[in-house]
């Protein structure tokens, strides 16, 4: 066992898993980029400072069908409203930092590097602000250089476009799976699908997707809070299911 | 509408500000105060309910016309429901992406994507 390893190097090591899963992902968004009309220079900036795989998928395949800059931006805006709930739970670990930190360390947060963090927060008490920036910051260097090389080669070979904008439907459903929590959360996945399936028919626009979000968010809000109050927490919807992972959980949820 | 490489500079800096606002401000405002209780119950549910809309609009609709095409996109479904399994037992993004990819690039060749 090497003790006198640098700081630098340990933080690195926590990062490794998460930076590797960058790259096919950012590969495939930079091709999705460059289709869409980005250049190289511009899919490098995108990356630095939005940093979101479902935004710049989402910027990616919006452009593609022409749609209106507002029309982007409020859907960018409700995809990053997550990153509210994420934000507020990382907050307790980083008080005491400077405003100026925390400036930095909110642009560069994401869903993944985020549960790497709060994973690590949670059960280690070395783990410091300055290493969760760090982290941030080795994800945030790999999934930039991926999105270049995607860039790159889209300029070269012709990629079928659909099956690389799958790369997103696959990231939203990995994500999907770690937010099962209990029944009650599959209940609103289900609620949101035929909600989103209405609303898209009845509006024809992506509003449709806010709708179906705005409405079902809320009903699983209720749904919790009327079955807390009734005193039902290990009951049928809400006791917590838990998956038969033979690999070390990251966990999302709060726990 | 084409745009120009101007126009993906403004689109690039707007996506910022509106990608940093949901980011920075529950950030600074909860690191001096307690987070409202009902507002995290809220907010939990705000992802699951979005990323399933969000996949139902790939597999399940026509973006062009946003009509139910119901099974049209067979090699959509079957990946999905592969990416699904593998995502839930694996926990591990990376695996469930390239997976999802390979599954789709695949069934594309026997079903209509």
């Amino acid at each position: 066992m090497e003790k006198e390893q640098p700081r630098w190097a340990e933080v690195f090591q926590v990062s490794m898993p998460l930076c590797l899963s960058y790259i096919p992902i950012g590969v495939a968004c930079g091709i999705l980029l460059n289709a869409a009309g980005f250049n190289p220079l511009m899919t490098g900036l995108v990356s630095l400072l939005v940093f979101s795989g479902g935004a710049q998928f989402m910027i990616a395949s919006m452009l593609t069908v022409n749609a209106p800059m507002h029309t982007i931006l409020v859907m960018l805006f409700f995809l990053e409203l997550r990153y509210a709930l994420l934000g507020s739970s990382l907050s307790q670990y980083v008080r005491g930092t400077s405003k100026k930190f925390l400036y930095f360390f909110a642009v560069s947060l994401n869903d993944e590097n985020y549960a790497v963090n709060y994973l690590k927060f949670a059960t280690d008490k070395e783990w410091t602000p300055k290493d969760a920036l760090m982290v941030e910051h080795y994800s945030l260097l790999f999934w930039t250089l991926s999105n270049l090389v995607g860039s790159l080669i889209g300029n070269v070979i012709t990629i079928d476009l659909a099956i690389v904008d799958y790369a997103l439907t696959a990231l939203f459903l990995y994500m999907i799976m770690m937010q099962i929590k209990n029944k009650l959360t599959i209940l609103i996945s289900f609620f949101s699908a035929v909600l989103a399936i209405i609303s898209m028919t009845i509006l024809k626009s992506t509003m449709g997707l806010v709708v179906a979000t705005l409405i079902a968010s809320l009903a699983g809000f209720i749904i919790e809070d009327t079955l807390v109050k009734k005193g039902k927490e290990k009951g049928f919807w809400l006791k917590r299911i838990k998956p038969k992972a033979s690999r070390k959980v990251i966990s999302k949820s709060g726990e | 509408m084409n745009m120009s490489t101007m126009d993906h500079f403004i689109l690039i800096l707007l996506s910022m500000l509106v990608a940093f606002g949901p980011r920075f401000i529950p950030l600074r405002i909860f690191s001096t105060r307690e987070i409202p209780k009902w507002f995290n119950e809220w907010m939990k549910y705000v992802p699951v309910s979005l990323f399933t809309a969000l996949v139902v609009k790939d597999v399940f609709m026509n973006t062009k016309t946003y009509t139910f095409v119901g099974c049209d996109y067979m090699a959509k479904i079957l990946a999905s429901v592969l990416v699904a399994i593998v995502a839930y037992r694996s926990r591990s993004m990376g695996l469930s992406v390239v997976l999802g990819l390979v599954a789709v690039a695949l069934l594309a060749m026997a079903f209509p994507i």
